[in-house]
């Protein structure tokens, strides 16, 4: 009986540490999760700013969801160590300013 | 009595306008001097001199689109507050001066370090070097010998440079910079002047685009969303506002008018 419990607790504790949070926005603990979170603000960083090259063939549509993504990421970035937050915070803001202005830009047309 | 006051008069006439001649005059920077940066927000406080940036070495190895976007300098110098620890965490100078890094098979210096050993010392001098008497590695005359020719600045056409394929800057890092479509450069349009008989502008987004990209120049120097919306003046350029920002620094200087008024006048 020790043992079911045991292995129990064991599989409970390896479900929670790896399940992970797929939300980043989520405040759940989980190791993976952790792990998840830090990844994911930088693959979704490095998604959204790929698009600057080519911003002028996004719809205005588009656009306004890119610069919602930016907005949403500043707050994961905010967290980072001093030295992160500087530097993403920056490439960030041009990112985020750059689409604004195609944005405006094709609005404006 | 009197006489010494008229002498005295006379000198400090003379004096006021010798100075007058030549104390307003702005110095033209020297061809290696052009572009150099001083940067020393910290440096003094540790004891060091402040880092003194060279453009024309950098700027002949990367774009001015990988260090000011990629790696997030700031485009006046001091303005991006550069601590000892951001190099040492990989960031800004430390993003490439590392002591791993390899550009042309040649390993690039690491910057600070926490404690350094007496040997040490000499390698900050490499970067914190103002008024020491430092050899650097890169002599210009020699690495600028065999570039074409440029009127004023570095005395360096850059752009026919990398056009005939003698740089070529690097526009990506591995593990820095992200992945991206190639650029579709915008047209290039002409702008008007004001003076009468003054050729107007034609810029070139294409020759701007290989160095800079877009967000280096959009929105944070051109603001306007619409060609002509922003009205700017050859005076608020060369007090380094809009072109000024590139061009009183490290671009070709503003004095090359022939570079950017290139219209026939008809």
């Amino acid at each position: 009986m020790k043992k079911l419990r045991t292995c129990l607790i064991c599989f409970a504790v390896a479900v929670i540490v790896c399940s992970g949070t797929q939300d980043i926005e989520k405040k759940t603990f989980s190791w993976c999760g952790v792990v998840h979170a830090q990844d994911g603000w930088k693959n979704e960083f490095d998604d959204v700013c790929s698009k600057t090259q080519d911003a002028m063939i996004f719809s205005p549509d588009e656009l306004r969801n890119l610069i919602a993504r930016c907005d949403k990421l500043k707050p994961l970035v905010e967290k980072l160590d001093e030295t992160q937050r500087k530097v993403f915070l920056k490439r960030l803001q041009l990112c985020r300013d750059l689409l604004l202005f195609v944005l405006e830009s094709k609005e404006k047309k | 009595m009197k006489r010494a006051f008229y002498i005295a008069l006379i000198v400090l006439v003379f004096t006021g306008v010798t100075s007058a001649q030549t104390g307003v005059k702005k110095k033209r920077p020297l061809p290696y001097e052009y572009g150099k940066a001083v940067i020393g927000n910290y440096s003094e406080k540790a004891g060091l001199a402040p880092v003194v940036f060279d453009h024309w070495l950098h700027r002949a190895k990367f774009t001015c689109r990988l260090c000011h976007v990629d790696i997030g300098f700031a485009m006046k110098a001091g303005a991006t507050g550069i601590r000892a620890s951001d190099n040492m965490n990989g960031y800004y100078c430390g993003t490439c001066h590392n002591g791993k890094k390899a550009f042309d098979g040649k390993t690039v210096f690491d910057t600070c370090e926490k404690v350094f050993a007496p040997e040490g010392k000499a390698r900050c001098l490499r970067c914190h070097s103002l008024g020491k008497n430092v050899k650097a590695e890169y002599d210009f005359n020699k690495f600028t010998e065999n570039l074409p020719r440029g009127r004023f600045g570095n005395g360096v056409d850059w752009e026919k440079a990398e056009v005939d394929g003698l740089i070529k800057p690097r526009d990506f890092l591995e593990g820095i910079s992200i992945k991206r479509q190639s650029l579709t450069a915008q047209k290039d349009f002409a702008l008007g002047t004001k003076l009468e008989g003054m050729p107007d502008i034609i810029f070139s987004h294409k020759k701007h685009t290989v160095w800079n990209g877009c967000e280096l120049c959009h929105p944070e120097i051109f603001v306007g969303v619409k060609k002509g919306t922003t009205k700017y003046s050859m005076t608020e350029i060369f007090e380094g506002k809009y072109c000024g920002v590139c061009h009183t620094s490290v671009a070709f200087p503003l004095i090359d008018c022939q570079r950017c008024h290139t219209k026939p006048v008809q």
